[in-house]
């Protein structure tokens, strides 16, 4: 019997994963990775969360879609930005953006 | 719902995580990060929501992969270099203490659901959280313009 136990413990270690990745990634495109598996793990526990808690509204599968539609926005614009770097810069190594100024 | 179908799929996710996270070579990382999404898709099937499962792999698991490898392409990253131990040291301790707080969780009682299939989603989708649903496409929109205008090659 799978419990809403396993899923969220399933959601943390891959929060845990990701959050790990963002912070020793030091490539902006391998940090933006690590983003989408932090809001993966979001999802996974929103989704789990609705189906065990809230069998009447499921509130939370329509919110882990919500996640994926702000994922797939934040990744376009990151992506732009990225492209942005590189252009200026020849490199998508974090520790190249060291001032705001274009 | 079937343990060994939750061992396996969440076997397979974080294998995958943990290659997408620690890889050195950014597109076997980018390869393990697509396959990690498809493996989430396998879990939505398992919580009866297949509807989730299809909007996951169409869109993390196909066309976010496919993006990531057009800007790896784009800006000839091949590897990563290794960041700086400190680095390491600051991450693992930040992931011990986030799983830290999972034990609050891991007592949660047992209990069976019923699925929700993906019309009774639809038609929540379209009338409790219709305002949301005309919000994120207004953002999508403003996302897809963004990128457009953020991306343009400058004229010089």
């Amino acid at each position: 019997m799978i419990t809403l136990g396993h899923f969220l413990a399933l959601s943390a270690v891959l929060f845990a994963i990701g959050l790990f990745g963002v912070i020793t990634r030091r490539n902006l495109i391998a940090v933006l990775m690590s983003v989408e598996i932090l809001l993966n793990a979001a999802a996974i526990a929103f989704a789990a969360t609705a189906a065990y808690k809230d069998p009447v509204f499921f509130s939370g599968q329509l919110f882990a879609l919500f996640i994926m539609v702000v994922a797939a926005a934040e990744l376009s614009i990151g992506f732009a930005i990225l492209l942005n770097v590189f252009r200026h810069t020849g490199s998508a190594a974090t520790d190249v953006v060291e001032e705001m100024r274009g | 719902m079937s343990v060994l179908g939750f061992a396996v799929l969440a076997g397979l996710v974080l294998a995958g995580a943990l290659v997408a996270v620690l890889s050195e070579n950014i597109v076997h990382a980018a390869v393990a990060l697509a396959f990690t999404f498809f493996f989430v898709a396998g879990l939505y099937v398992l919580l009866g929501s297949p509807l989730l499962a299809v909007i996951q792999f169409a869109v993390n698991a196909a066309a976010i992969p496919i993006l990531t490898l057009f800007i790896i392409m784009t800006t000839q990253s091949r590897r990563v270099r290794p960041a700086a131990g400190v680095f390491y040291l600051v991450a693992g301790v930040l992931a011990v203490v986030f799983l830290a707080g999972l034990w609050a969780y891991l007592g949660a009682p047992q209990e069976a659901f019923q699925p929700l299939g993906p019309e009774g989603l639809g038609v929540r989708l379209l009338t409790v959280t219709l305002l949301p649903f005309e919000v994120a496409s207004v953002l999508l929109l403003l996302a897809m313009v963004g990128a457009v205008v953020l991306a343009r090659r400058r004229e010089a």
